[in-house]
């Protein structure tokens, strides 16, 4: 009865241009939240190397193979990275100094041994725990990350041998051998793959076991530098590339590609998250505004209603009701629109290569759930106010 | 449920030089159960007096008590429950709402109390002649009529006290006398107290009290 004497006068255009503007900016706040974790996410599941950081090195040029510039980073190099505003981290690739060999030790394989180069970096930068990227002296196995270089090449070779070629998978269910010598002792230890990587060349094994046959197989000549691991702020990445430029450095290619392009889609994602908050902001202003014309124009009404006895907590509760239902209508059909702009994205996406997780992320969601919820407070907030105002007495 | 006044006078007649025995400057209290009549010309402050007991106008000097607590430190949320439970009015104005039918007028009230049935609203609008408007928008209907809704309307909520300002002035002799009679049996039941305001003490309810302005 009390809503048929409140809404009875309201002209609803103002309502439905509120509504509308709150459904474009949930639409646009829920896809932008989406699409920019799921770009960050795929941007680091790619690969075993979290994302966190990218591979840096010096510039290979005539004058450095003529010894006339170092390749290697010294530490006043190291801690001027260290300062840039765009950077986290940086944390130095260990690299081995005694000679180590790989080779198959499977029947499933062809025999297959070559020299080879390991490197070392910490678990913090992998899709790895530090439990499955540790090892000690005695385990069965040495864990390694294999760069899918090198699966490449053996497959290339296990072609020539007329073999059957051997997956990522399969890979990593095979035992492979690596023999550690110097002039006097040598030693072998089985390894297992647990990850590929394509942003570095060489075989990724535990900083334990590196530091273990440095020890023990080591020429005890100093280590020298040559790969650092640079972690930045979201964001930045334009800045990286430019110091990089200006500094004679380099990073693999693919790696460049993936940062520049989660970096700019995170960039115009931010940008259209900011648009939606405007939006629903405005539309949050219309609201209000439309309420406040709603309750003058039921001056008297609201008035009598309380002079007969109606508490002010009863009429507030029922012109915040019907736009709890007016916000929550409009979040419902935001969120389906959502569902169906969701799988219009994901299939252009995926006509362009890129695939993304199809699944729906909770904080797009905990998103809506949280604009909604500011947008309802506040018009209680401002309907209570209005009512209370409603029987002013005279002072 | 008593009601006190001390030296009361609102701002708006500050100025004039009232009679001693004037409500207006004056301690007074009144007990529940009385019956009192507020008899005086226009302008006088009948309304005035009515709006400080219902918590609209808070232009006076001096206090006015409820059960020994000056009503100026009520909150809103508290003159509604006494609106609701204790303290009924007839404004002179009626604040009926038009829009709604009678039956509508009388349910929106009755619906906070849930004192009467349906069947008793209508007997109580068969009483006073006006039940063919029972569905009838109040807006539609004449003045007299509505003074009859808004009397019923005050009488259908459980109360200490029922304050009427001016609730007859557009009733004739017949319909003044039925409107008499429903109202004194309902303050009767309740042993409720009863303040009438009126320019002329031709009312047909039998009063304890006489103040003056």
């Amino acid at each position: 009865m009390i809503g048929k004497i409140l809404f009875r006068k309201q002209s609803k255009t103002q309502l439905y241009i509120a509504i509308l503007g709150a459904f474009i900016g949930f639409l646009f706040l829920i896809t932008s939240v989406h699409y920019l974790i799921r770009i960050n996410e795929d941007g680091k599941n790619k690969d075993v190397l979290n994302g966190k950081a990218i591979v840096v090195q010096k510039k290979v040029s005539s004058l450095s193979t003529l010894n006339l510039i170092k390749t290697d980073f010294n530490s006043e190099e190291i801690e001027k990275l260290n300062q840039q505003d765009f950077t986290q981290k940086v944390q130095p690739v260990l690299n081995n100094n005694f000679d180590i060999s790989i080779q198959t030790d499977s029947k499933l394989l062809p025999y297959f041994r070559s020299d080879i180069f390991v490197q070392a970096i910490d678990a913090d930068y992998l899709n790895v725990s530090s439990i499955e990227w540790n090892w000690e002296e005695n385990d069965e196995y040495v864990p390694i990350i294999l760069p899918r270089e090198f699966l490449i090449m053996l497959n290339t070779f296990a072609n020539a041998k007329g073999l059957p070629q051997v997956s990522e998978e399969l890979a990593k269910s095979v035992s492979f051998r690596f023999n550690l010598s110097n002039e006097t002792n040598e030693t072998s230890k089985k390894v297992k793959i647990i990850g590929f990587t394509g942003d570095i060349s060489s075989i990724l094994v535990p900083p334990s076991f590196l530091n273990y046959g440095n020890e023990k197989f080591g020429n005890h000549k100093s280590l020298k530098t040559t790969q650092l691991l640079v972690s930045i702020h979201e964001g930045t990445f334009g800045k990286l590339e430019k110091h990089m430029q200006s500094h004679g450095l380099e990073a693999k290619e693919s790696s460049l590609v993936i940062g520049k392009l989660i970096s700019i889609t995170s960039s115009l994602l931010l940008f259209s998250m900011g648009i939606s908050v405007l939006i629903i902001v405005l539309s949050s202003l219309l609201l209000i505004q439309y309420t406040q014309v709603l309750i003058a124009h039921n001056r008297y009404e609201i008035r009598t209603l309380l002079r007969i006895g109606y508490s002010p907590q009863k009429i507030t509760k029922t012109i915040t009701k019907y736009f709890v239902n007016a916000i929550a209508f409009t979040a419902s059909s935001s969120y389906l629109a959502f569902v169906f702009v969701k799988i219009t994205i994901d299939k252009k996406l995926l006509e362009s290569g890129l695939s993304l997780s199809k699944t729906y992320t909770f904080q797009s969601g905990l998103a809506l759930l949280f604009v909604v919820s500011i947008y309802l407070i506040l018009n209680y907030w401002n309907t209570r106010n209005e009512v209370l105002s409603s029987e002013e007495s005279r002072i | 449920m008593d009601l006190h006044f001390d030296n009361v006078i609102p701002h708006a007649l500050n100025d004039i030089q009232h009679k001693e025995n004037s409500v207006w400057g004056n301690s007074f209290t009144l007990k529940k159960g009385e019956k009192i009549i507020l008899n005086a010309e226009s302008g006088k402050g009948k309304t005035t007096f009515t709006h400080i007991l219902a918590g609209i106008r808070k232009d006076y000097k001096g206090t006015v008590q409820i059960n020994e607590k000056d009503i100026r430190n009520f909150s809103l949320l508290k003159w509604t429950e006494l609106r609701a439970q204790q303290l009924s009015f007839i404004f002179q104005d009626l604040q009926l709402f038009g829009e709604l039918t009678v039956q509508e007028n009388l349910v929106l009230k009755n619906q906070l109390t849930h004192t009467f049935t349906n069947e008793e609203l209508k007997e109580m609008v068969a009483q006073l002649d006006i039940s063919e408007k029972w569905n009838t928008p109040c807006k539609l209907l004449s003045l007299g009529q509505q003074q009859r809704v808004a009397i019923i309307r005050a009488l259908i909520q459980p109360f200490n006290w029922l304050i009427m300002d001016e609730p007859f002035s557009h009733l004739d002799e017949k319909n003044r006398n039925l409107a008499s009679s429903l109202i004194q049996n309902r303050v009767n039941e309740l042993q409720a107290g009863l303040i009438l305001t009126s320019l002329d003490e031709n009312n047909s309810v039998k009063m304890d009290k006489k103040l003056y302005l």
